[in-house]
């Protein structure tokens, strides 16, 4: 045995537990002076002013959402839901940027992972990926994204062109860059772009998206 | 003299024996002629007693006769009747012994009628006492014829007597002129005899026994070795002649001998001796002594030479040896002190030897008593152990419960996660429900930071459980480990009980091996005072040995100049 190891001193350990068990008591009754701090803190949340009303016209609410740490916008106004991703099922003889279809509250979505447009690495399926509803028109397809950020609004005014690096259908679908470096998808584009269209011959069966 | 000495001594001796045979002749025949004169001589007293005896015997009848007469009784009688019985047996013996004596047997006719007319007158008158009465028994003798018979009778037998008395004196005569004789020839004889051979005798002694004298007394210096007298010579041709001329010839052969060995004494071994004759034993030995010797003397010399190196060799051995002697001293004088020291060392060992037994005694104890402890360890790693399973039950329990807690958390990071996609949700539906919209946009915005909270709680506490978890599995991982080890303790311990149990017995051995190691260095102290008085001894024989020694090398030295001289002696002789 070493003997010049430290023993464990059992009346302190008793009194470190009894000390937890106190915390673990308070946490569900907060004092008063940390009610009093949440509830200012909340006071000045709410009691923020809003944003300098700009101009509507120039304002566009975008989901804003991860794309292999690169965040992407979309516009609210294509937006129907967002939902998780579940029940996928894969297509076989799909293109590669098709993942599947999925179940969404009984409705047959295709699912399409724009991450093989922008060359981004794929990082895998997780329960933890999102389906962003995006529709126009009678067609309506699932956008896979790897991570919600919520929704904010965007000045039209700050977006910038894409780079000039950026060509072929990478320009195409991307609608600018803010300020921020959110890059905004045109998914009036997208969606139109018929190369997303996949059609197979008699015999076989044919997606429209 | 051509005779030989048998033929002399036979014949002197044939003398003697011719003498001796007359005189022995002369002499039985006077003792036959004697012997029968003194049978005459006896024949004729015979004759003179039966006489005598018959006229014994008359009386008697006579007396008989007479004394009837006068008594009549018939035991007077008796007389009579004897007589008259032994009459006729006298009569006849007389005619028997007088049968060569014509005259006596003239006078025994006339005397037999006398006999028969005396018996018939007293027969007459015993009749007549019977018959008539005493007195006419009386009156016949009266007539006296009965005493004229008998002095008849008595005269004839005076005559017979007269006779034989005249015989017997001639006989006698006779006799002794015969004794006279026969000792005359015999004295005579004798001394012819006697002188016959003592002449013989002296002759002979003269003749024979001088010679041989002679050669006694050559042979007698010759035995005691003397050769050099001179030897008798004669030419007679008899047998002393003979022994004289052989005595001579030995006596040379000596000589010759007695020269040989002389040469051989002076180392002359080249000599060749010759033997007379196949019988010749002392030739025959002589040649065989002289080519033994010669034989002898070579593997002598060889020998001596060997005997001399070897003496050479020796004195060099013995040289080395007492060089040896004297070292082995000085090794044994260091040896003796170091077997001082050693009895020293002996005593300090026995004393540590003691020592160390009270020591094993004490260990021993102190055997016990780990053994002792190492139970009670044991005991104590048990509760140890039963510990220890509590203590892993209620980290499982713990485990558990951080399982709870996790699945509880899972469920709250879903409840967030759909709190957040429903906040967004409800974003865009404030978006699309344009100005109005945009107070519910904030409280949307509101839950969504909320539930935003929620996940990195969920994520903390997630980040917390992991670290618990760990802490958990490591808390599980040391108990078992406690546990290993607790198990490995008292399997330790019971090895070590085990261990110092037979240590225990080990000590108890090895005190009482220490035990006897004290006893025995005793004994070996003891001991080792026998081996220095041992080596004291060995030291003084050592000591002795050397001095021994020294007297070998002499010795030695002294058969070496011995064999020198025996090979300068043995190289003398001439081979």
């Amino acid at each position: 045995m070493n003997a010049a190891r430290k023993h464990v001193d059992w009346s302190e350990t008793r009194q470190r537990l009894a000390t937890i068990q106190e915390r673990i008591d308070q946490l569900w009754t907060p004092s008063a002076e940390e009610r009093a701090m949440t509830l200012e803190a909340r006071a000045r949340l709410l009691a923020r002013e809003p944003e300098a009303a700009k101009d509507e016209a120039a304002q566009l609410d975008v989901v804003e959402f991860l794309l292999a740490y690169e965040r992407y916008g979309i516009a609210t106004s294509f937006v129907h839901e967002v939902y998780p991703l579940v029940d996928l099922t894969p297509l076989p003889g799909a293109p590669s940027f098709v993942l599947g279809v999925a179940n969404v509250r009984g409705r047959i979505v295709s699912v399409m992972d724009i991450k093989r447009f922008f060359d981004l690495p794929a990082k895998g399926l997780t329960n933890l990926n999102k389906l962003i509803i995006v529709r126009k028109g009678d067609l309506e397809i699932g956008i896979l994204a790897d991570e919600l950020l919520g929704v904010r609004s965007v000045g039209l005014a700050s977006l910038e062109p894409p780079l000039p690096t950026m060509t072929g259908i990478r320009a195409e679908y991307l609608r600018g860059i803010d300020s921020e470096r959110l890059a905004i998808l045109d998914i009036e584009n997208i969606l139109a772009d018929q190369r997303i269209i996949v059609e197979k011959t008699t015999g076989e069966w044919r997606v429209t998206a | 003299m051509k005779w030989s000495v048998g033929v002399k001594i036979g014949s002197t001796f044939a003398l003697v024996w011719l003498l001796l045979l007359a005189i022995g002749i002369t002499s039985y025949r006077s003792s036959v002629q004697l012997i029968e004169t003194a049978g005459l001589v006896a024949h004729g007293n015979q004759v003179r007693f039966a006489l005598t005896e018959l006229l014994s015997h008359l009386q008697d009848t006579e007396t008989g006769q007479r004394g009837f007469v006068l008594t009549g009784l018939d035991n007077y009688l008796e007389p009579y009747t004897s007589g008259l019985t032994q009459i006729p047996v006298t009569i006849q013996r007389m005619r028997q012994l007088t049968a060569d004596n014509p005259n006596q047997q003239r006078r025994l006719d006339a005397l037999e009628p006398l006999i028969s007319q005396k018996f018939g007158e007293e027969s007459e008158s015993i009749a007549l006492r019977r018959t008539k009465g005493s007195d006419a028994a009386v009156k016949v003798v009266l007539t006296q014829r009965g005493k004229v018979y008998m002095d008849q009778i008595r005269k004839v037998v005076a005559d017979m007597d007269k006779e034989e008395a005249d015989l017997l004196v001639v006989r006698q005569q006779e006799a002794n002129q015969k004794a006279e004789g026969a000792k005359r020839v015999i004295i005579a004889g004798t001394s012819i005899a006697f002188l016959v051979s003592l002449l013989c005798a002296v002759v002979l002694t003269l003749h024979i026994a001088g010679p041989l004298a002679r050669i006694s007394s050559a042979a007698e210096r010759i035995a005691v070795g003397d050769l050099s007298a001179p030897l008798p010579q004669t030419n007679r041709s008899d047998e002393v002649g003979a022994l004289t001329r052989t005595f001579s010839r030995m006596a040379e052969s000596l000589k010759e001998m007695a020269e040989l060995a002389r040469k051989i004494a002076i180392g002359n071994l080249t000599v060749v001796v010759k033997p007379q004759s196949d019988q010749d034993l002392l030739g025959t030995a002589f040649a065989s002594m002289v080519t033994g010797l010669r034989d002898l003397n070579r593997e002598i010399r060889e020998g001596v030479t060997v005997l001399a190196s070897s003496a050479s060799e020796i004195l060099a051995t013995t040289a080395q040896v007492t060089a040896g002697a004297s070292e082995t001293a000085t090794s044994v004088s260091q040896t003796t002190s170091t077997v001082e020291e050693v009895k020293q060392t002996a005593q300090v060992a026995s004393e540590k030897a003691r020592y160390v037994s009270d020591n094993a005694q004490k260990s021993a104890q102190i055997s016990q008593t780990g053994k002792k402890s190492v139970d009670e360890t044991i005991a104590c790693m048990t509760r140890i152990s039963e510990q220890m399973d509590l203590i892993g039950e209620g980290i499982m329990r713990l485990s558990e419960q951080g399982q709870a807690i996790g699945e509880i958390m899972a469920s709250v990071n879903d409840l967030a996660e759909q709190s957040n996609l429903l906040a967004v949700n409800a974003s865009i539906e404030a978006a699309k429900a344009g100005e109005h919209g945009k107070g519910f946009a904030v409280v949307a915005q509101e839950v969504r930071s909320l539930a935003q909270q929620s996940k990195q709680a969920t994520a903390q506490v997630r980040t917390i459980l992991g670290d618990f978890q760990k802490a958990t599995s490591a808390a599980v991982l040391a108990t078992e480990q406690g546990v290993k080890a607790v198990d490995l303790g008292v399997k330790q311990s019971g090895e070590t009980s085990d261990a110092i149990r037979m240590l225990a017995d080990s000590i108890a051995e090895a005190a009482q091996a220490a035990a006897q190691i004290a006893a025995s260095s005793q004994q070996q102290r003891v001991g080792m005072d026998q081996v220095a008085l041992a080596m004291e001894n060995i030291k003084q024989a050592s000591l002795q040995n050397v001095s021994s020694t020294k007297q070998g090398e002499s010795a030695a030295m002294n058969l070496h100049t011995l064999g020198q001289k025996m090979k300068q002696l043995v190289e003398q002789y001439q081979i």
